[in-house]
């Protein structure tokens, strides 16, 4: 038994016998095959569908950014002295949280909007107008085309500058640059200082621009919204905004927040900060339904591979426990034959596998093309793959062999 | 002479207490080298009982067997499919080949289970099939095979690693009368070249060739005859 101890020759050993009974080894391959396509695609799909709306929301900047707006104090009934003395959210309130905890926060921003009738040369419409400060730009995943962002002097002194979207400078300014021309908000002349890039997010090709509305923007100061159009010397603001990339701190930085602007508002709930928690479970819940529809069926057709592997290991059974006999009366220990049968198993786990992993990928690329995402395959779905689908080949395969080698030669032979 | 098969009290019982069947009660047996001896018997006497015990595909439930000088009841299982390896050559009423490997390899299987190389088992199985009298079979499947030609390789596949005792359980038991014949022709061939032969057969015509008949009867030897010089 020397020469098939050598790995080598077992493998070419085995591959004489897959040969010879080429039937039925390509109906266990087939099972294994079946398995390994399904679970891979099955979870490509399901992971490339959850990139893309990963993708999504990292290009709206939703998932890190926290945001807080004013809220009515009183719910009814008249409002003490002390709810009709508060302030509402302010520029302070954007800093302190800031100042708080430097470490989660990587920007911050504030918003003031008003509607105000807008006028160029070409066009005469009632636009929102977004009064701006801090990181308001980056933090929306804007980024200037031509021209430059608001100085710093202007922020502070409310300047009258203004910033376009690309949709908004097409149609203020239909025919040439818009830099350095002026539009009228209300009565008051306000220079175009800076055009911003086209902002595109398509779910598919061929859909809609889903970002269409934030190419709208025209962004003034909003030191300029707060004084210059509505005369609110106490810099109230609509929006702040704040940046947390680590998603991880975000939940202990909303609740510090909570209560370093309560405070701040004299105990008031004049704000209302974002359902950090919903909107975790609203984006998890999304890919898990994806998951589990797809490990379901990862698993049904495992289950269903691993029936046909079972059905054609019994239903061969007799004849493999006979054909141990044989094997055993002309001398193969119940050893050899263990490793032998081994052997095969593996061979045709890895064929299977191999071919299964092929189609799990053409499977994954065709339903993702169909989706119109990209196709996205993670190694850990290659492993989990291929590691069950070998589990149950070698498992099936081994079976019979099991049982002959509690068997006598003279009772595998007679084997019924 | 040296025995190749000694049997003393040799018992073998089927199933448990309430309806165990004692297939054979105290077999007493010697073969000597070169001998030919037949083994008969009525259906049922336990004659395939003993070959299998003596071919060491079985166990006995009692008693002791020496093959070629070697106790084997304490044996563990793989020095038994050692022996069967190489010092046994079985051959069944009904071939027991394997269906879908070539008639080539069927005859070379011993022989890869004993360690030898893939070119010397190919000339090796070439010689035997020659010996047989089908060299031209080599690349057919059994299926191709007529069922003398079948038992001629599972004779073939016998003899690949030269075993001291030949056993033949009812080999010609699936031919008919000429081809029977012939099969038994070799079994002689193969006696008077050295084989020691054991035979089981229900045909008194063949039993009458043998160098020596063995009775059975209910699990025991009916009738020990003196053995031939
Ligand atoms: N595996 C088994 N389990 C139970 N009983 C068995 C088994 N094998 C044989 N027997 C019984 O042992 C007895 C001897 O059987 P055996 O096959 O040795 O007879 P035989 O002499 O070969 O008969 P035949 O000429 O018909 O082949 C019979 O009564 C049979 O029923
Ligand atoms: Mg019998």
């Amino acid at each position: 038994m020397n020469a098939t101890g050598a790995f080598g020759l077992r493998v070419a050993e085995s591959w004489t016998e897959i040969r010879e009974n080429l039937g039925r080894s390509a109906l266990q391959a087939l099972g294994v095959m079946v398995g390994v396509a399904s679970v891979l695609g099955g979870f490509s799909i399901s992971d490339s569908h959850e990139a893309r709306s990963d993708e999504r929301w990292r290009k709206l900047g939703g998932m890190e950014r926290l945001n807080v707006q004013p809220a009515a104090a009183i719910k009814d009934g008249t409002p003490s002295a002390l709810q009709s003395a508060n302030l509402g959210l302010r520029n302070l309130d954007a800093d302190e949280g800031e100042e708080m905890n430097r470490k989660a926060v990587n920007a911050t921003s504030v918003q003031k909007n008003a509607r105000a009738r807008v006028r160029s040369t070409y066009a005469d419409q009632t636009r929102q107008i977004s009064g701006i400060g801090g990181d308001f730009l980056p933090l929306n995943g804007y980024e200037i085309e031509r021209g430059r962002l608001f100085s710093t002097s202007e922020l502070e002194a409310g300047a009258p500058v203004c910033l376009l979207g690309a949709e908004a400078a097409a149609v203020f300014f239909p025919t040439g640059d818009a830099i350095g021309e002026s539009v009228s908000v209300e009565d008051a002349r306000v220079v175009v200082v800076g055009v911003l890039r086209e902002l595109v997010f398509r779910w598919r090709d061929g859909d809609g621009n889903a970002f269409a509305w934030r190419n709208r923007l025209i962004a003034v100061p909003s030191t300029y919204v707060a004084t210059r159009m509505q005369g609110d010397r106490y810099q109230r603001v609509d929006r702040v905004t704040f940046k947390i990339p680590d998603l991880t701190l975000m939940e202990g930085f909303a609740n510090d927040l909570v209560a370093v602007l309560k405070a701040n508002h004299r105990l008031q709930d004049d704000f209302r900060i974002d359902d950090i928690a919903a909107r975790m479970r609203k984006r998890q819940s999304q890919g898990q339904v994806y998951n589990i529809v797809f490990l379901l069926s990862g698993v049904l057709s495992l289950i269903g591979g691993g029936m046909v592997n079972v059905n054609i290991q019994l239903a061969s059974l007799k004849e493999r426990v006979r054909e141990i006999g044989v094997r055993m009366a002309i001398g193969a220990s119940g050893r050899e034959i263990f490793k032998s049968f081994l052997t095969e198993a593996m061979l045709l786990t890895m064929l299977g596998s191999l071919v299964g992993l092929l189609l799990g990928v053409l499977f994954s690329k065709a339903i993702c093309s169909f989706l119109e995402i990209p196709a996205l395959l993670r190694p850990s779905s290659f492993l989990l793959a291929f590691g069950v689908a070998a589990g149950f080949g070698v498992l099936f395969a081994l079976y019979p062999a099991w049982k002959a080698s509690r068997l006598s030669p003279m009772e595998a032979l007679r084997y019924e | 002479m040296e025995n190749v098969i000694v049997t003393r009290g040799l018992t073998k019982v089927f199933g448990a207490n309430g309806n165990a069947v004692y297939a054979l009660r105290g077999i007493e047996l010697e073969v000597a080298r070169g001998e030919f001896v037949a083994l008969v018997g009525p259906s049922g006497s336990g004659k395939s009982t003993l070959m299998a015990i003596i071919g060491c595909l079985d166990s006995p439930s009692a008693g002791t067997y020496a093959l070629d000088g070697e106790p084997v009841e304490r044996l563990s299982g793989a020095a038994l499919a050692r022996i069967r390896n190489e010092k046994v050559g079985f051959v069944f009423q009904t071939y027991n080949l394997l269906p879908r490997a070539t008639v080539s390899r069927n005859v070379e299987l011993p022989m890869l289970y004993a360690g030898i190389g893939r070119k010397q088992r190919r000339t090796r199985a070439l010689e035997l099939l020659e010996k047989v009298g089908i060299p031209e079979k080599a690349d057919r499947l059994p299926s191709e095979l007529s069922g003398g030609q079948r038992q001629r390789v599972a004779i073939a596949r016998a003899l690949a690693n030269s075993p001291a005792l030949l056993l033949a359980d009812e080999p010609t038991g699936a031919l008919d009368s000429k081809t029977g014949a012939e099969v038994l022709g070799l079994f002689q061939q193969l006696n008077r070249q050295g084989h020691t032969v054991l035979l089981v057969t229900h045909d008194p015509k063949i039993a009458a060739l043998a160098s020596r008949r063995v009775e059975l009867y209910d699990g025991l030897v009916l009738a020990p005859e003196p053995r031939a010089a």
